[in-house]
């Protein structure tokens, strides 16, 4: 295996060649990389891989937001079973 | 509803619980978790006195003594959401929704990868991983490994897995790249080393340490650091040296290992396979503070603390009413100092539930904190002091941005 095959978001599978060329075209945010590459947008919610993703970014981006974290959590944190999700709502 | 709930029961929530109940004030904790301690847990070594820390016999006391003063604990119960509502923090969890005046999250740190090529195959795990599968579970990770990262705590492990009977062919660096970037470089990470050489018995190390103050000292170091590695408690640490490749089948069948110039390239032609049946990932630790970010807390990233963290004051309260942090979601420090923290958020937390009399005590809570990290051992980063500093600053222009935005 070489090095841009190696996988950095497990759970949607994109490489480490799919990011850098996708950061070194658009010096973009770790934000739009996300929404470029869909790494991050797993089931693990950027768990396993949302630090790679953003030190991808910062090393072609201008500029790093220092006042806010630069790859959004969103709410639920932690898997939910189906069943549980929106009990009593 | 609650007076106070805990998220965490690692030493800062473990410690928080107790002086909260120690003071009158009702407490539940919650923790994904089956059993209380966090990361405490997998902690067992020698401290430079020549006394053994136990984690789990540390945890195992601090948790019959929450239960004996009434604590209430929920485990194997992971938040998933908080919010703001009516004056109060609505705790979401699967099962069920918690609601209380007084919030404090404890929710500790998470390792950050390492990405090395090979690295999704079966035996690959983080150093973390390996840690409680050992300390905890008591089940070997393999017989022999190789662990990729060096720093402290990557360090601290080789150690004990070496107690625990598991050898360690060496500790070395990952190959450089965008990703890996100061943790492929040779002299920042013997930069970082030079902080734990108090605890290498190599005289190159020890030495080291007093003579390679500047810069240039520390370019000649790694330049002339021995194409062997130096060892610490007779395992090597090669900071030549870097994996390349996790190669096998289907699980892990060795590591290809190259030599690496004082920046960090490798040499073409250098390469030799070194076979093992695990490999470890230690890329540090970073603030897991996921549920201070949806509940909308501001944050401020600082390098020394271990990346971003929720804005907070020295008695642990954030901007957000009712909310308080303690111990690694604070900044990556060791367990001593996370249990300092919990005691002056417990203070703080009985001081707005109405007990009175508590100014003095939360003020020597605060001196005891700095006390304890000035006393540390180990420290994760070396200019924690700088970086506890700079959060003070950013939470002093943030209450007086906002006083502004009062006045207009
Ligand atoms: C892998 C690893 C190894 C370490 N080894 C050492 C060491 O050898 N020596 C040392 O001094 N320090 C070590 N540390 C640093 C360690 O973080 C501190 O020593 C100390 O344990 C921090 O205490 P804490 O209470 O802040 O958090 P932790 O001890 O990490 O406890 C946090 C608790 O919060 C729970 N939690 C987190 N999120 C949620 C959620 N959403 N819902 C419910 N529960 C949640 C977790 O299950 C955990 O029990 C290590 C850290 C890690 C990550
Ligand atoms: S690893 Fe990228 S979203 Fe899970």
């Amino acid at each position: 295996m070489k090095e841009d095959e190696m996988i950095i978001c497990r759970c949607e599978e994109v490489s480490y060649e799919e990011l850098e060329t996708a950061a070194a075209k658009y010096k973009c945010s770790a934000r739009e990389l996300k929404l470029r590459t869909r790494a991050g947008m797993g089931y693990c919610g950027g768990r396993s891989c949302r630090t790679m993703v953003d030190k991808i970014a910062a090393a072609s981006a201008n500029d790093q937001n220092r006042t806010c974290v630069s790859l959004k959590y969103q709410p639920p944190i932690r898997p939910i079973s189906f069943e549980n999700l929106g009990r009593g709502r | 509803m609650n007076n106070t709930i805990i998220i965490g029961s690692g030493p800062a929530g473990l410690t928080a619980a107790v002086t909260c109940a120690e003071n009158g004030v009702d407490v539940v904790v919650i923790d994904e978790y089956m059993i209380a301690g966090g990361r405490l847990l997998g902690q067992l070594y020698e401290e430079p006195n020549g006394s053994w820390w136990n984690g789990i016999k540390e945890s195992t006391t601090l948790y019959e003594k929450a239960i004996n003063l009434g604590v209430k604990f929920h485990f194997n119960t992971a938040v998933n959401n908080i919010e703001q509502s009516n004056g109060l923090w609505v705790v979401y969890t699967e099962k069920d929704t918690f609601y209380t005046s007084n919030l404090l999250l404890a929710t500790g740190a998470a390792e950050s990868p390492v990405p090395v090529p090979g690295w999704t195959l079966p035996g690959v795990m983080s150093v973390g991983a390996a840690q409680v599968m050992t300390n905890v579970q008591r089940v070997k990770p393999g017989e022999r490994g190789v662990i990729i990262g060096v720093n402290v705590l990557s360090a601290v492990i080789a150690m004990e897995l070496q107690l625990a009977g598991v050898e360690i062919a060496c500790l070395t660096l990952p190959k450089r790249n965008r990703i890996t970037m100061k943790a492929g470089d040779p002299r920042k990470v013997l930069d970082s080393l030079l902080h734990v050489s108090h605890m290498a018995p190599s005289p190159f190390v020890r030495y080291g340490s007093k003579l390679m103050k500047n810069d240039f000292m520390k370019k000649l170091g790694v330049n002339f650091y021995p194409k062997k590695g130096v060892k610490m408690w007779d395992i090597p640490i090669q900071l030549r040296k870097a994996v390349t490749k996790i190669y096998g089948e289907d699980e892990v069948e060795g590591v290809t290992l190259a030599t690496i110039n004082a920046d960090g390239e490798v040499v073409s032609g250098s390469e030799e396979h070194i076979p093992v049946d695990f490999v470890c990932i230690a890329g540090g630790l970073y603030p897991l503070a996921e549920l201070a970010a949806v509940a909308g807390c501001p944050f401020y990233l600082v390098e020394e603390l271990g990346g971003y963290v929720p804005l907070h004051n020295e008695r642990m309260e954030t901007p957000l009413e009712g909310l308080y942090v303690a111990g690694n979601i604070t900044g990556i420090e060791g367990a001593k100092v996370a249990a300092a923290q919990g005691t002056t958020a417990g203070l703080s937390m009985a001081h707005r539930s109405g007990i009175k009399g508590l100014d003095n005590t939360i003020n020597d809570s605060i001196k005891m904190t700095e006390q304890t990290r000035n006393s540390a051992p180990i420290q994760f980063h070396p200019e924690i002091e700088v970086g506890r500093k700079k959060i003070l600053q950013q939470w002093e222009a943030y209450q007086s941005t906002k006083r502004e935005s009062i006045c207009y």
